[in-house]
């Protein structure tokens, strides 16, 4: 059996284990880091100019083999599996959440409090902005104060998002560039953005960030030492105490030969599916529902926003193409009057060319050919489609869950995960007042320009997920503190989404890893 | 046995074969100068007038390149919120040489070739070849259904048709400069 020694092991290499081994290697040089990731090293930052041309010609996927076909959830957002995870090819949206999501319970009476301060994570998102090098504007709204500057200014609007921002605050509400992980110019090894508008699939110049581009440049100087396509099947406990002595893996291409991790401190940082996955498969005849988890909330209170989407017409007029993945967004809507129905959302527009695609019939269903073709394509795009898109703030019940389902396990055995969703009775019950508080919202601001809502839709799953390791102060009704250490095991930490109690109303990224920075100084001093 | 003869028995030994791998690889994996011909001949059908001539080769002939640039069983964007692996199936070529021969058939059962008939056969016979073959709607790219709406999808999927159908230098795709997307696109020469 192959046994590696160090003093920190993280289990997991996504972008919240990149910043953690980054942060650790500078708190404390010399530190023995080791990341274990079970998928593959996409390390070809060259090639991906040619990937992201085979994606749009074929429809190829742009990082190969980003997946284990046996280790996949039901449930699960994203079959990404591999060293950078999902922020391989997440769209770099870095918005940070608002002290209302800190403070649900005691402005609201709703969920519950995180167990941190605003301003104590207010340092922390400056802190990963620059790590990322968001490029943003501050928010418009007093509230969203910011202790530190962007450190880039914002990416600038086109020419489409120029005209939808007049067109959008004509209703009244403020809107700002959204903030990016975009390099507007080189840094940190990575190039600047030239508009290859494919940020959520590839990104060729690097521009947005990527965890690949950290983890490479702590591997080369031996800052940590990676090792990928291993798989920790398991924690183990000490044999009288409650601390973890050794992570169990096994390596894709051996799947016979044990590999054992030891170390003195033990990091799960493997995003909100596996993270639970991995503490309820540890289970032990001490710790019998799986380590960590004397609260019974492994896997519980799995969280997620809600979405709405519509489109709107309008007659002003944009040139769909110039800049697709950037967007407006507005914060207005991401506080709430205590003494008004609860209702919290963010805000988001894009240049869009719904219903103004080219088709091959006409409404009569005339076959359009050459010219005919060109010709009706070309009369519909008088005016612009807008994107219009909301999070809204929704709230997980316990029986949010993950849980191990038997009938379907991975080569090795291990029963794979099931997550499904479920709201609290608060936010069931407010389902429909919400719905209509967006939707009003949209057609507000589609007022202008003689706009019109044309559809609407409402996401039938929960994004930029979050939960079933939720931190608080009291052991029994939260699985870690609010530096990710587990309440049951002193040497044992979850960093990232898993330990949300609530799943905010904007992307989560940037929260993930402003917690996960948060956390490395309690790891570093473990 | 006589030369033709020959050639049907040579031509039957894939289908004969046991294995179905072994059949795929029989397969012609690039389109014949006969289906190239066809299509160059279809191409100003379905193709914008303005393009010209060169230009409408120019797309043809980056078509045909396409087809060879396929590739069989690779996975495809497995997308996000209900992912799914998903590959890319066989190559569409034997199946476009078929669909091209099919379309000159036709247009020589209608007492001519291609180029000879007037735009309303042309129109009738594309549009029973699409409905054959299950084409509803313009592809988001080629996907095999159809050579000739693949050829379509080409051209009009593209960022050069985004910009001529807004008379603008958009170049949605290409590479520049983030100040130039500040701008409004300028018109096109």
């Amino acid at each position: 059996m192959a046994v590696h020694e160090s003093d920190i092991c993280i289990i997991g290499g996504g972008i919240t284990s990149a910043m953690l081994a980054e942060r650790l290697s500078e708190l404390r040089p010399g530190v023995r880091i080791v990341v274990v990731e079970a998928g593959k090293s996409i390390f070809d930052a060259q090639n991906r100019g040619q990937y992201r041309q085979r994606a749009i010609d074929y429809g190829e996927h742009p990082w190969h083999d980003d997946y284990i076909e046996d280790q996949q959830a039901a449930g699960i957002v994203s079959m990404t599996m591999a060293v950078g995870g999902l922020a391989l090819h997440w769209g770099g949206a870095c918005n940070r959440f608002s002290e209302e999501d800190l403070r649900l319970k005691s402005m609201y009476g709703l969920a519950t409090d995180w167990p941190i301060e605003w301003r104590e994570l207010e340092k922390y998102y400056g802190e990963a902005e620059k790590r990322l090098n968001v490029s943003g504007e501050p928010s418009p709204h007093p509230e969203d104060a910011r202790s530190q500057p962007y450190p880039q200014g914002p990416i600038p609007l086109s020419y489409n998002l120029q005209t939808l921002k007049t067109w959008a605050e004509q209703s009244g509400v403020k809107f700002s560039p959204l903030p990016m992980a975009r390099n507007l110019t080189p840094f940190g090894g990575r190039g600047s953005c030239c508009v290859y508008d494919t940020c959520g699939e590839v990104c060729p110049s690097g521009a947005r960030y990527s965890p690949d581009f950290t983890f490479k440049q702590l591997v080369a100087p031996k800052k940590i030492v990676l090792h990928d396509r291993t798989l920790v099947r398991r924690l183990i406990l000490d044999d009288t105490r409650s601390t973890i002595v050794s992570a169990q893996a096994v390596h894709q291409d051996r799947p016979n030969d044990a590999i054992e991790y030891r170390a003195k401190t033990f990091v799960v940082a493997s995003g909100y599916c596996w993270s639970s996955h991995l503490l309820l498969l540890s289970a032990s005849p001490r710790f019998p529902n799986g380590l960590a988890n004397s609260s019974g909330l492994v896997g519980r209170y799995m969280n997620g926003h809600g979405f709405i989407q519509a489109t709107a017409n309008i007659d002003d007029q944009t040139f769909p193409g110039q800049n697709m993945t950037h967007s407006l967004i507005s914060r207005q809507y991401f506080r709430c009057a205590a003494d008004k129905p609860f209702v919290r959302h963010d805000t988001r527009v894009w240049e869009s060319s719904a219903g103004r695609d080219p088709r091959l019939r006409a409404p009569d269903g005339k076959l359009l050919l050459g010219d005919e073709l060109m010709a009706d394509w070309r009369s519909r795009t008088t005016g612009s489609s807008v994107r219009l898109r909301a999070y809204v703030d929704v709230h997980p019940s316990a029986d949010s869950r993950l849980t191990l389902d038997p009938l379907k396990k991975n080569r090795y055995g291990d029963p794979m995960p099931a997550i499904e969703h479920h709201f609290d009775e608060a936010t069931q019950a407010r389902q429909a007042a919400n719905k209509a508080h967006v939707l009003d919202v949209f057609g507000t601001l589609a007022k202008a320009s003689n706009g019109r809502i044309v559809n609407t839709s409402e996401g039938d799953y929960l994004d930029h997920p979050g939960g079933g390791c939720r931190m608080g102060s009291d052991p029994a009704v939260s699985v870690c503190d609010s530096f990710g250490r587990t309440h049951d095991h002193e040497n044992l930490f979850v960093v990232g989404a898993p330990t949300t109690p609530t799943g905010g109303c904007t992307n989560g990224t940037l929260t993930f890893v402003a917690l996960t920075l948060r956390s490395a100084h309690a790891i570093a001093n473990a | 046995m006589k030369r033709r003869t020959l050639l049907q028995w040579l031509a039957a030994i894939p289908a004969m074969l046991p294995f179905g791998s072994l059949r795929v690889f029989a397969q012609p994996r690039e389109l014949t100068p006969d289906a190239i011909a066809a299509l160059h001949e279809i191409a100003p059908t379905v193709l914008p007038a303005a393009l010209g001539g060169n230009r409408a080769r120019n797309v043809t002939d980056r078509f045909v390149a396409w087809t060879r640039g396929y590739r069989e069983g690779v996975a495809l964007t497995h997308g996000y919120g209900h992912p799914r692996l998903q590959k890319s199936g066989p190559s569409p070529v034997p199946g476009y040489i078929a669909q091209l021969s099919a379309l000159s058939a036709d247009a020589r059962a209608k007492g001519g070739t291609w180029s000879t008939l007037d735009h309303e056969t042309r129109r009738a016979l594309l549009d029973a070849a699409f409905t054959k073959a299950g084409v509803r709607q313009l592809p988001p790219r080629p996907a095999g259904q159809h050579v000739v709406a693949d050829l379509m999808a080409f051209y009009f999927r593209s960022s050069d048709a985004n910009d001529d159908c807004y008379h603008a230098l958009i170049n949605r795709e290409v590479c520049r400069p983030i100040a130039i997307t500040t701008k409004r696109p300028q018109p096109l020469a």
